[in-house]
């Protein structure tokens, strides 16, 4: 094994490249972080999933609405142990920069079935009490400094009021979740309140998705093809599927958008490695009448090859190293800046693991070629060798 | 005048032949920076080509007050009436107004990458044709019969999703329909499924139309303002008071804000528009940066191994200048010959069909990566940039070496 002495010497021969290679690593590992992630958050969703909770929509899409009376048939069917409704609100806040989710929310079951929704009790039976109250997330009251009983105008651009004015809600709760696919920064309003306003203006309001609790002992499939034939000669036709089932649809939404963001990943491994093999050789190439020195003296092949293979991998690693410190101390400002699209943005330990070995693999790929061309050099040649 | 002699221009040719490896690694790492860059912008191309292609100035939409796209929008049929009967700036062709109603749904489909979407769906009237006569061309089949339960659907979707081929069955809700045609469009009809509107209504269950379109009499002005600043200020400017879009917001009977369709296409995907150029710009500083510190590398490792011949360079009397530029003008060359690869490698991308969601609209989108000579272009100007950045500091120690000390280094 060459002595680490004679390693760092070597790297720092030439300071500036070894600094200028450390730091387009970083960049690299940065980058490959942070877009394995965004796939990663995409599929989040799926990860958490509750197996008993089951999903229900219009077989036709999230944009048909289902008539409220299914609520009853579903909760007839054999399994199903308890069932809430939710309606995309679609409003915004002063402008769709600013846009957040809100739904419509029956209390009374919906804490209950989602228990990753953190929420104090009595904040709950503060929106029971109150007809236009809201529980918002924690990012959300914060990106907005909202506080419990401040009101928040929306406009209901899918729902719009009666009379085209905004909706106002009071806030009355704020809840917090720890798991990444039950996002902070969304608003949920009391069903009663959404119901009577629609209806004053002689809309009928209806569900979006019916979600179920399964009984402990039921059987999933059981209780899926049992709802939807419930519904088989109804006006609306629906689809049952479980969370990870429903939350797998939704990312397929996302279309081509992963398999973008993993080619731009690829890509900025190829632009890497190459930079990295050119940066080795060069050295490699500068160092040639070193290695004649150096097997004159009695330096092995063997050890001249390690030599070559040592600063590639120091270089590649410290380069990783820093690139996955990166990586994570930038979690945060990059989650709040691309929390629309990616709400949850945050590294796995797979992907950190995936980096680590990926830096570790092309430290062995740059350094192989110029190991291997040192080994072979024979002392005389070398020694010959100008620059 | 004084003449400054110039280091010619075959030294730098001949210097970079010399180093092979050296350069064509540079090449090939500056080649796949800009060839990622190039690949987002020809992403962001095609999306804003397919929605500004065919957005017409002298065609107004119509959407219910607050209303931020289609999908939100409704107007209960009688409305929809009323309102093509009463606005007097509507064009009136030989069959009556030129005015149509539409319906904007959406329908699950399985597109071939696996999983499931949601299609745009288009209920449209046999008026939507007349206006909009040149525009929607059928290249397989034949148009649908208008009260039937037949589809047409848009020709970018008929090779990524399933069941759209010319006879199949798409189930809307309850419904069979059958695909007798395929249509081609450039911008986002492309995308679409378009059908009966009345047949789409009743299978889904709707009350009434998404929007109302029309063709405007020459010369009015709507007085709408523009719509990407409505949606993303917090301080949205208001109609031109006394204009058509002023008038509509305040009608009791009918109220609707009112866009040219050109206006309201360009506010669709400003939010996918700005993520885009947003992520080529982060990509372009951050991997750019990468590229820069490579050529960097390659400039510097280049010029240490020619010392001797710079010192041969000054000793013959080239001034310092000259030699700065003639490095200067090396790295140039590394950073063009680089961003020319890179352009041949994104140039296959051109005219790949790809979908995703589009979350103002939450559908499908359709469209196509256009590798369009803009894009080349600035592909071309970011590698000459990459190369500048890369040599100035190289190129500037270059000219600083005394003679006599660079060529004493053998």
């Amino acid at each position: 094994m060459p002595s680490f002495k004679l390693v760092w010497r070597n790297l720092l021969r030439r300071p500036l490249r070894a600094l200028l290679t450390v730091a387009s690593l970083a960049i690299a590992i940065f980058l490959i972080c942070a877009l394995r992630t965004m796939i990663t958050t995409i599929a989040a969703g799926v990860e958490n999933a509750n197996p008993r909770r089951l999903d229900v929509m219009s077989s036709s899409g999230l944009f048909n609405e289902l008539p409220l009376s299914y609520q009853a048939k579903i909760e007839r069917v054999p399994g199903v142990e308890k069932t809430t409704k939710f309606q995309w609100f679609g409003g915004y806040f002063r402008s769709q920069k600013h846009f957040f989710a809100q739904f419509a929310i029956d209390p009374e079951t919906m804490f209950d079935m989602y228990p990753e929704c953190k929420v104090p009790p009595e904040q709950i039976e503060a929106l029971r009490r109150t007809r236009a109250g809201c529980i918002i997330g924690r990012s959300l009251a914060k990106k907005f400094d909202w506080k419990i009983g401040d009101t928040i105008p929306l406009i209901g651009a899918l729902h719009p009021r009666p009379d085209f004015k905004a909706w106002e809600f009071q806030v009355v709760g704020i809840y917090h979740s720890d798991v990444p696919s039950f996002d902070n920064r969304t608003l949920f309003f009391g069903w009663d309140y959404f119901e009577e306003t629609l209806k004053a203006g002689g809309v009928p309001p209806g569900v979006g998705v019916y979600a179920i609790r399964a009984t402990p002992d039921a059987n999933i499939e059981r209780v899926i093809a049992d709802v939807e034939d419930q519904f088989k000669d109804s006006e609306q036709r629906i689809d049952c599927a479980t969370e990870a089932e429903f939350q797998r649809q939704f990312q397929t939404m996302f279309g081509n958008i992963p398999l973008f963001l993993g080619w731009i990943g690829g890509g900025v491994l190829i632009a890497i490695l190459v930079a990295c093999i050119n940066t080795m050789l060069m050295s490699m190439r500068e160092q040639t009448a070193d290695v004649g020195v150096l097997k004159s003296l009695g330096f092995t092949d063997g050890s001249v090859f390690g030599l070559f293979m040592a600063q590639a991998m120091f270089l590649c690693l410290v380069g990783g190293a820093i690139g996955l410190l990166v990586a994570w101390s930038t979690q945060r400002p990059i989650a709040a800046l691309i929390e629309m699209m990616f709400p949850g943005y945050s590294i796995t330990p797979q992907t950190f693991a995936l980096a680590a070995v990926v830096s570790l693999v092309l430290g062995v790929l740059a350094g192989i070629l110029p190991a291997v061309r040192a080994r072979r050099l024979r002392c005389v040649e070398a020694l010959r060798a100008t620059d | 005048m004084r003449c400054i002699l110039l280091v010619p221009i075959t030294y730098n040719l001949r210097s970079l032949l010399v180093r092979k490896s050296a350069t064509l690694l540079t090449v090939l790492g500056i080649g796949a920076t800009v060839a990622i860059v190039s690949g987002v912008l020809a992403l962001r191309q095609g999306f804003s080509t397919m929605f500004t292609s065919g957005g017409r100035d002298d065609l107004a939409v119509f959407l219910r007050p607050g209303a931020t796209n289609e999908g939100d929008s409704q107007f209960s049929r009688d409305r929809g009436l009323k309102l093509i009967k009463t606005v007097p700036e509507i064009e009136v062709g030989p069959h009556g107004p030129l005015a149509a109603m539409e319906a904007y749904l959406a329908v699950l489909l399985a597109p071939k990458r696996g999983g499931l979407t949601n299609v745009p769906l288009r209920g449209v009237q046999p008026m939507t044709f007349e206006i909009r006569q040149g525009e929607i061309a059928i290249i397989e089949g034949r148009n649908f019969t208008p009260g039937t339960d037949e589809l047409i659907v848009g020709s970018r979707l008929v090779d990524r999703i399933e069941n759209c081929h010319l006879g199949d069955l798409i189930t809307l809700n309850r419904t069979p329909f059958r695909v007798v045609g395929v249509f081609e469009h450039p911008g986002q009809f492309g995308g679409e499924i378009w059908g009966d509107l009345d047949r789409f209504l009743s299978t889904m269950g709707r009350y009434g139309p998404n929007r109302v379109i029309a063709k405007l009499k020459p010369g009015t002005e709507l007085g709408s303002p523009d719509p990407a600043k409505v949606l993303f200020s917090d301080d949205p400017p208001e109609p031109t008071p006394g204009s058509l879009a002023a008038r509509l917001l305040e009608d009791t009977e009918v109220p609707a804000k009112v866009y040219t369709e050109k206006q309201f296409l360009a506010s669709q995907t400003v939010m996918l528009s700005y993520m885009l150029v947003g992520l080529s710009l982060a990509l372009a500083v951050i991997m750019g940066l990468a590229a820069v510190f490579t050529a960097t590398n390659t400039m510097l490792s280049a010029i240490a191994a020619r010392t001797h011949e710079i010192g041969i360079l000054l000793a013959l009397g080239y001034r310092p200048l000259p030699i700065f530029l003639s490095f200067l003008f090396e790295a140039l060359l590394l950073g063009v010959i680089g961003g020319l690869v890179g352009c041949l490698m994104a140039l296959p991308f051109n005219g790949l069909k790809a979908g995703t969601m589009n979350f103002q609209t939450f559908t499908e989108m359709a469209f196509a990566f256009r590798v369009t000579s803009s894009v080349l272009l600035t592909a071309v100007v970011f590698s000459l940039i990459l190369g500048l950045l890369g040599g100035a500091w190289p190129a500037f120690r270059a000219a600083r070496m005394r003679p006599t000390v660079a060529m004493r280094r053998e």
